[in-house]
């Protein structure tokens, strides 16, 4: 058993895939109709390129209720890694990325959050031995 | 940009205000409850939830139209005019380009499908990962799926 795929709900899946792609920089991977909906999987640029990232819509009532209760709550739903958090804090800012945390040292990682504009607090972390 | 946490408090407070209020409450009277100016609230607003308030409202209403089009107990016509759509034309085309259907062939298409009362059709509304089958299932791709996913 291994784990290559997580999912995030999203308000509208052409908007996602743009914000996931062109603004945060990950990899289209897969793109295939399902039903009235696509099933939609990207991958971070940096690898490893086997560990998808789910792209799906939030349109399960009970599904967009949670998805809007966290946020209200700045509870994020996912956080990715990286290398560099203060030059990603500022290039995602000059990006026009809404962040509602500033780089913060949390001890072993130092952590930050944004809106990612489809309804979900993201965290960014990096470790501190990097 | 970096959200002082109270305008994203006000800003998630507005997004509620929007959910319970009618079509009938103008988004400035919105903005003025949260504690904005119109148009400082309508730039906030896109920013931090990725559409205007306008668009949220109407991607609600789309939301409930869907609902209620797909539990078959309402007409097309009475959903249209319970949500407070100007006229039955602007709703089934705003219906038909958002959703891909007309909703008259939506609702349709829910009531062929086998359902669970008080639940919705789980095609019509898929909960996560189902999709997933969904999606390799119309590619003949399902025994090979996990494969593929590695490659």
């Amino acid at each position: 058993m291994r784990i290559k795929l997580t999912s995030i709900m999203v308000e509208d899946q052409d908007k996602a895939l743009r914000f996931y792609t062109e603004v945060l920089g990950f990899r289209k991977k897969r793109d295939i109709p399902a039903g009235e909906y696509r099933w939609i999987t990207v991958v971070s640029a940096e690898g490893p390129a086997d560990v998808e990232l789910a792209l799906e819509p939030n349109a399960n009532p009970a599904g967009k209720t949670f998805q809007q209760a966290m946020f209200s709550q700045k509870i994020p739903l996912a956080a990715f890694e990286v290398s560099d958090i203060a030059a990603e804090y500022e290039r995602l800012k000059s990006a026009g990325v809404v962040f509602t945390r500033e780089p913060l040292n949390a001890g072993p990682v130092t952590i930050a959050v944004f809106s990612d504009t489809c309804g979900n607090l993201i965290q960014l972390y990096q470790p501190a031995s990097r | 940009m970096l959200l002082p946490p109270d305008t994203f408090r006000r800003l998630c407070l507005a997004r509620d205000l929007l959910r319970q209020s009618g079509p009938a409450v103008p988004v400035r009277e919105i903005a003025r409850s949260a504690g904005f100016s119109h148009f400082y609230f309508i730039r906030q607003f896109d920013a931090l939830f990725g559409m205007t308030p306008h668009q949220f409202r109407i991607a609600m209403r789309l939301d409930e139209a869907r609902i209620r089009l797909a539990a078959g107990k309402h007409s097309v016509t009475d959903v249209c005019m319970d949500l407070g759509f100007s006229s039955l034309g602007s709703f089934s085309s705003l219906f038909a380009r958002r959703i891909g259907v007309a909703p008259s062939a939506y609702r349709r298409r829910a009531r062929v499908m086998v359902q669970v009362p008080g639940l919705p059709p789980p095609d019509l509304f898929p909960g996560c990962l189902n999709l997933m089958a969904m999606a390799f299932r119309n590619f003949g791709e399902a025994p090979g799926a996990a494969a593929s996913i590695q490659s």
